[in-house]
């Protein structure tokens, strides 16, 4: 009986993903998320392939499937570049759960909610805890928002968020630890 | 009552009381938690959970009867009350004193003194013994991301090697070593034996979907599947901030952003009364003014 209900609910499920994606407001007000999880979708989104190696070689994808919620800071392709290369293997295992670390924060923040608290905060930027525990602080260069992690590695959030069942997927254009 | 014991014991390390907090001091005091028997009570929390399921959203309100005289510091309404309330409070499976168990970061992240098990001390890390080999830096093929081992925080340099990370003195001096995540705390690996860990509280065994959380190690962050008898490693279960978050005391640096879990945000939306901010599987109730948390409300709806 419930799954029958479900299997009723689902068209009109899928009508209101079409009609409230990329409306930040009205994934605010509880909008339905996508039934994909997190790690489905960074899988499905090309330009985040090289982060998709980068989870599977840290043993995170399971994670990024489980309960969560999480909110997943992608850097692009470009952005993870030559390290995205380099962390692979068994070798780089360590190194690439660290990276992933200081990428992800728990909860479910949508770009409407950061914007919005940007807004609030009166200073013009606030904070987020990572799973590395540290601070990332968001604040706005015009429409964007802009990522500072502690160590100064900036970053800006670009495309479209993808609201997963078990968090937020937010692409960015850099990479939030600094290298050398 | 049961739960509330529980989850004194599983502290275990007994800091993080004592705020000050009237309301919260006598609800501890009420609650009877001076067992301090840590691991042996674990089961005690395990009782009548159940109850918790299809409560909806009465929750709410029933808190907010609550959470005035918490924050507050109102003493006018009597012991008495106060009692009553707190009893309340435990038959409706909420934490709300500061005595909610959370799976917690160690300050200077678990640091080990000297070298891990058969190795012996360097000048600047630890090898095995009767190994003649300098530490070339330009040929390791780590020390190209050693950088992100800052992320690790604190003073010193960070090298990793063969599954952990050195901390050393700008001198290279060592300052200790960590098992770290994808190093030797991977999946078949034995866990390093002195390495220490808490075992998930019940909640959180819960709230993750753990079937049986003896299987279960959490340590710097992460939550491992652990066989009991091998000690052998398996996937990881839920990456967890280990922030600690009292009734009565500042919301920490880091939680400036709505991010209460999508099935929550009706029940839980911020108003011009009260903020909500998940963590490590709690959403945690603040005053939108103070930024006091207000209540600790799990998730098991």
């Amino acid at each position: 009986m419930r799954t029958a209900k479900t299997w009723a609910l689902a068209p009109v499920m899928i009508l209101c993903l079409a009609a409230c994606g990329g409306e930040a407001d009205k994934a605010r007000d509880n909008g339905a998320p996508s039934s994909k999880t997190l790690a489905a979708a960074i899988g499905d989104e090309s330009d985040l392939d090289t982060l998709e190696s980068v989870i599977q070689n840290a043993g995170l994808s399971g994670v990024l499937e489980g309960k969560g919620p999480y909110t997943v800071f992608a850097p692009a392709n470009a952005a993870l570049g030559t390290a995205g290369t380099d962390l692979s293997g068994e070798a780089m295992r360590a190194q690439s759960a660290a990276l992933l670390r200081a990428h992800i924060v728990p909860g479910a923040l949508t770009r409407a909610d950061i914007v919005a608290a940007v807004d609030q905060g009166g200073g013009g930027s606030v904070q987020m805890r990572t799973m590395a525990d540290g601070l990332l602080t968001f604040s706005k260069d015009g429409d964007t928002v802009v990522v500072t992690a502690a160590d100064g590695a900036t970053a800006r959030l670009t495309g479209e968020e993808t609201v997963a069942s078990n968090g937020v997927v937010q692409p960015m254009d850099g990479v939030l630890v600094k290298a050398g | 009552m049961a739960i509330s014991g529980a989850a004194m014991a599983q502290n275990g390390n007994g800091n993080g009381r004592g705020n000050g907090n009237g309301g919260g001091d006598k609800a501890q005091q009420e609650r009877g938690n001076g067992n301090g028997g840590g691991l042996a009570n674990r089961g005690g929390g395990n009782d009548n959970r159940g109850g918790d399921k299809g409560r909806g959203n009465g929750r709410v309100e029933r808190q907010a009867d609550i959470r005035i005289p918490d924050v507050a510091g109102d003493m006018t309404r009597g012991q008495d009350r106060i009692e009553r309330d707190v009893r309340r409070e435990v038959q409706q499976r909420v934490a709300i004193d500061n005595g909610v168990v959370v799976l917690r970061r160690e300050a200077n992240r678990g640091l080990v003194n000297g070298c891990p098990p058969g190795l012996a001390k360097r000048d600047n890390g630890c090898l095995p013994p009767g190994q003649v080999r300098q530490l070339e830096r330009a040929q390791d093929p780590y020390n190209r991301y050693n950088y992100l081992w800052r992320t690790l925080g604190g003073d010193g340099d960070y090298q990793y090697r063969d599954g952990y990370v050195y901390r050393t003195t700008p001198q290279g001096g060592l300052l200790g070593y960590l098992p770290v995540l994808g190093g030797i705390l991977s999946p078949g690996k034995a866990w390093p034996a002195q390495y220490q860990y808490q075992q998930p509280p019940q909640y959180l065994s819960q709230y993750y979907g753990l079937n049986d959380r003896t299987q279960y190690r959490y340590a710097d962050g992460v939550l491992y599947r652990v066989d009991p008898q091998t000690s052998s490693i398996g996937q990881v279960a839920a990456l967890l901030t280990g922030q600690q978050f009292n009734v009565g005391q500042r919301l920490p640096a880091g939680y400036d952003v709505y991010n209460v879990p999508y099935d929550y945000r009706n029940q839980y939306a911020d108003s011009a009364q009260s903020q909500y901010r998940y963590n490590d599987g709690y959403v945690y109730q603040v005053d939108p003014t103070t930024q006091l948390v207000q209540a600790v409300i799990q998730l098991l709806t």
